[in-house]
Formats: C-alpha cells, structure tokens, sequence
C-alpha cells in the first residue's frame, strides 16, 4: 500500500546549531495507528510539525499523498487547501491552539477558513460537540476550560475540519485518568472509520493501548528502530538505550530493590 | 543534599513584613483577570438583557450616548438614569459592584474635573457659598476676579449637569459590557464597519491579556514560594526588569507558536470573520422598545 505520509532523510536545526533531527526517515500507511516515541528533547514534537508543513526541514522531504509537502507548494492555494482539509494538527499546548474569543468560534474557525458557509460550519461545529460532550462549553473563553476541556475543544477545532490524517503531539500529556481514557477511546473510534492517526509521545502505556505502528527517536534525534508496538515494547535494551525506560528504586513492602522499570507494564491485562 | 535538613524545626520570632510594590502590582494584575470573569459571568446569567442580540444592544448605547451629550436638562438625564437602572435591575447586574464603579469614575472624571468651574471666575452668576472676599475686584489674564469669590448656582448646576453625564455614559457602558460577551461586542463592531483585521488583533489581544496575566502571577508565585523574607524595592525593581525581558521572549515565540496553529487550520491571511444569525421577533421587540424610551426622552 502507498504510504499517507512519508519522511524521507529528514534532518532539521533549531537556528542552525541545536540539532533536533538528524536523517529521519519513516513511512506511515493509511488508516494506521503511528507512533512517534522518544524521550524529551529527542525531536518527536519538531518531526511532526515537519510532516504538517508548519516548519520546513534543512534537508530531506516529506510527502503527503506522494506530493511533496514544501515551503513552495505550500505556497500554492489550491495545494494548501487540499493539504490542510486532510491533514490536521493537535498542538501540545491547548492555549496555542485555543485562539478564538469562545470554544464555538474555535469550532467553526477552521472549516471558515477552508471556504464553508457558516451554516455549514456552524453545523459541523454543532456535531462535533455533541460527539465531545462540550455543548455545555459553547459561548464559553477558551481561558476559562479546564486541562481536559481544553484538549478536548482543542481536538474539536481539528474534527470541524474533518481530516483525514490526525496528528497529535502528546495527546494525553496532564490529563486526569478519564480524560486520558475519553481521549484514547476517540483516537480508536476515529480510526475505525478510516482516519489515520499520529501521535508522539513518550508515554508507552498509550502506544501500547493504541496498538500502533511505532518509530522511536533516539538521543542522537534519528530512527532507533520502527517495528510494531508489540515488537518495540518488547524490546527493554533499546528502550532502556534511548532513555525511554529506567531503572530505579522501589519499595515493596518493607524491602526496597532496583530494577528496570516501564510504568505501562502495571497496566497489561 | 541527601541528608536531613540541618535548620532547626522550631518557628523564628515572629516579624511582620511590608507588602512590596511587587506584591501590590501582580495583585492588581489578578485584579484584572478576576474582574474579567466577573464581567464574562454577569453577561451569561438569565436576564432580560443577555437575551438580546448584541447589534440591538449597541445600537441602543450608541443612540442613549448621543442622546446623552445632546440633551442638557436635569428630567431626561434622570430619565435615561432611571431607565438603566431599570434595565440593570431586570437583567439581574449586580447592582452594587456596577454602581460602585460608575460612581466612583463619575466622581473623578466628571464632578473633579468640572467642579473648578463652579467658581464664579470662570462661571459668573448669582453666588450661593462665598469662599474669599477681596478688597476690590481685578483682571488676571483672561479672567475676573470678582471682589467675592465663591461657588455659583449656574456653575453648580453645570458641575452637576456633567457629572451626571458622565454618570449616564459610563453606566451605559457598563449595562451593555456586563450584559454582552467581550467576543460580541467586537464582532459587533462590524456593523460599523470596523475591518475584520483589526477585530481579530482586539479580540486575541484581549485573550492573551489574561493568558499573559495568568503566566505574570504564577512566575511571582513560584519566586514568593523560594522567598523567606521582605524583598528590598531595589531588589524587586531589577527582578521585575529582568522578567519583563523575559516575558517579551516568552510571548514572541507564544506568537509564533499560535501563527503555527492557525497555519495548520487553514489560515492563508485572510482574515474571515463569523457573522450573525437573523434577528428574533424578541430582538424587533427590544429595538422598538428601547427606541421609544428614546423618543420619551426626546420629548421630556
């Protein structure tokens, strides 16, 4: 199968001199569950914002669709249109993404800006809500949600635009429990009907639940290994090497030991 | 460091400290955060005004304010007066906290402000309250002073005529501000043809306004929970200057980043703004109803 989205030697600095990503490459399929792992600082969050054209890289391409996805074809309406409509983007932090005056307005900005009437969007905007359980939240500024209302309207002003391609950067980062758990259930539900889903993350617990295809980022900010989540979690030696698990101490009752430690396993069935 | 403490357990006498300048300025900062919740949460409870579509609303201040400064008799300033009041009380303000305001910035900008004027040097007529009484009357540049210097009817009648204009127009405001969305009211501002660029700079500067605001008081937090004394004013000076730098960075790439989001969502520049729906029957019925209380005090 043709890949959605592909990286092709990917490497990208910040001004020049910290590097972030060094010869990246990786392949995601349509209707796949991807994920980007690594530890902090490794590059997850600069790579997905490479692969939704929001920051170009210093070498490398990225294709969507098998178009490539550059600074000048960007450039070009129709190519941006067709770009942006298919592939959406949930930042990390809510408050970036969170701009309208009210969580309505957020709603309806993206499917505004892609050329839908205002019925259209309002009507997008009203079914997406309900799908969220944030109609409560309509006129409601965004800096008066919650952590888990705000991710959730984030994610919305996303779904309004109904995209083919989910990218979302730490997803469940500061969520209580349920929220983590509505959050993961909508990733699954959204990729049944056909949605592909990307995320990075450090949190192994959510690869493991989601089930996906996985590419870890080393320190080094290139591809460790990319392989399936079973394949990678397995895996203790390189996910000890790319600082993803650790050993520490622990206390079990009265005796106190170290050990190499994954909190994901606690939740294995 | 993985040793206990070595600091003794027991409290130090008791000293009480200053509350520094520092203190005082986040603790307004919170002010304007805190005030703005109250204004949101006012605008949204059940009243008679928050049910009214906010052009029918803006109309209604832009004529009452007209209608303000052209009428100049004491029965139709009490009459718009009563009328918000009126207003006020149906859409369930509280009545307290928007009166305090609007008296207290009606007294400094409207009755300070004019009260000079009432001396019978600027305003001559018949003197109610003596102040100082001179030999003989003299000129000093454009004036005249009188031999009896003192307060006149027809000046404090004009210091009370504006005061009560500022009265009127500042609780106007307030009626339309508490009982309207800040988002409203911008977009509102279409009808007046305000370009759609310069609605979206106001309505994400007053959003950051509180986001920046929020990230001003948590940094002055996490800097009091590390303190275990009075800071001297100096001290503070420079720490508030060395934040200021900060923040400037801090909101430079926030700027970025949410230039990012919108990117992503389809932005291309063009700004392109929500309008509104159709006016209910309620709305007709409002608009006629505030433009015959106009009308009434036309004719008072």
């Amino acid at each position: 199968m043709e890949p959605i989205i592909e990286a092709r030697n990917i490497t990208y600095s910040y001004y020049g001199k910290i590097p972030a990503l060094n010869n990246v490459s990786l392949e995601i399929k349509e209707g796949e569950r991807f994920s980007i792992i690594g530890s902090n600082g490794s590059g997850k969050s600069t790579l997905l914002q490479i692969l939704d054209g929001l920051i170009h890289p210093s070498a490398g391409q990225v294709f969507f669709r098998g178009k490539e996805v550059s600074e000048a074809r960007l450039a070009d309406g129709h190519f941006l249109r067709f770009f942006r409509e298919r592939v959406g983007y949930v930042f990390q932090d809510s408050d970036v993404q969170l701009f309208s005056p009210t969580v309505q307005d957020e709603l309806v900005f993206g499917p505004v800006q892609l050329g839908l009437s205002e019925a259209e969007a309002l009507e997008r905007a009203v079914e997406v809500m309900q799908m969220l359980g944030i109609e409560n939240l309509r006129q409601r500024p965004s800096y008066m949600l919650s952590g888990g209302e705000k991710k959730r309207v984030a994610i919305g002003s996303v779904l309004t635009m109904n995209p083919e391609v989910l990218l979302l950067d730490e997803p469940t980062n500061g969520l209580d429990p349920k929220s983590q758990v509505f959050l993961i259930e909508l990733m699954l539900k959204l990729n049944e009907v056909g949605k592909t889903i990307v995320i990075c993350t450090h949190d192994l617990s959510l690869v493991c639940e989601l089930n996906s295809g996985v590419a870890v980022l080393s320190e080094e900010h290139s591809v460790e290994r990319t392989g399936s989540s079973e394949e990678i979690l397995a895996d203790e030696d390189m996910l000890l090497r790319v600082n993803l698990i650790h050993e520490h101490m622990h206390s079990h009752g009265q005796t106190k030991h170290r050990h190499i430690h994954s909190h994901f396993q606690f939740h294995r069935h | 460091m993985l040793e206990r403490p070595s600091y003794p357990l027991r409290e130090g006498r008791s000293k009480r400290f200053r509350r520094s300048f520092l203190d005082k300025g986040i603790g307004h900062l919170a002010g304007v955060i805190k005030t703005s919740f109250v204004q949101w949460e006012m605008s949204s409870r059940d009243g008679l005004l928050q049910g009214i579509d906010p052009r029918v609303k803006v109309l209604f201040l832009v004529v009452f304010l007209l209608l303000v400064t052209i009428k100049k008799d004491f029965p139709a300033e009490g009459a718009i007066a009563l009328s918000v009041f009126v207003l006020a009380a149906a859409s369930r303000l509280d009545l307290a906290v928007m009166y305090r305001r609007v008296l207290f910035f009606g007294f400094v900008f409207g009755f300070l402000v004019a009260f000079p004027s009432s001396v019978n040097i600027i305003t001559p007529g018949h003197t109610v309250w003596p102040i100082v009484t001179f030999d003989a009357p003299y000129d000093f540049w454009i004036y005249h002073v009188p031999d009896k210097v003192g307060l006149t009817r027809e000046g404090l009648l004009g210091v009370a005529m504006l005061s009560m204009r500022v009265v009127n127009c500042l609780s106007l405001t307030l009626l339309v501000l508490y009982t309207t969305p800040f988002p409203e009211i911008t977009r509102t501002l279409k009808l007046f043809r305000a370009p759609d660029a310069f609605l979206v700079i106001i309505s994400l500067s007053y959003k950051y306004i509180f986001i920046f605001a929020r990230t001003v008081e948590d940094m002055y937090l996490a800097k009091k929970s590390r303190h275990t004394g009075a800071v001297a004013d100096r001290d503070a000076r420079s720490w508030v200057a060395g934040r200021m730098a900060m923040m400037f960075r801090k909101t430079q790439i926030r700027c970025e980043e949410i230039f990012r989001a919108m990117l992503s969502r389809g932005f291309t520049g063009e700004v392109r703004l929500q309008g509104f729906g159709r006016l209910r029957a309620g709305d007709y019925t409002a608009g006629a109803v505030f433009l015959l209380i106009g009308a009434a005090v036309v004719i008072i």
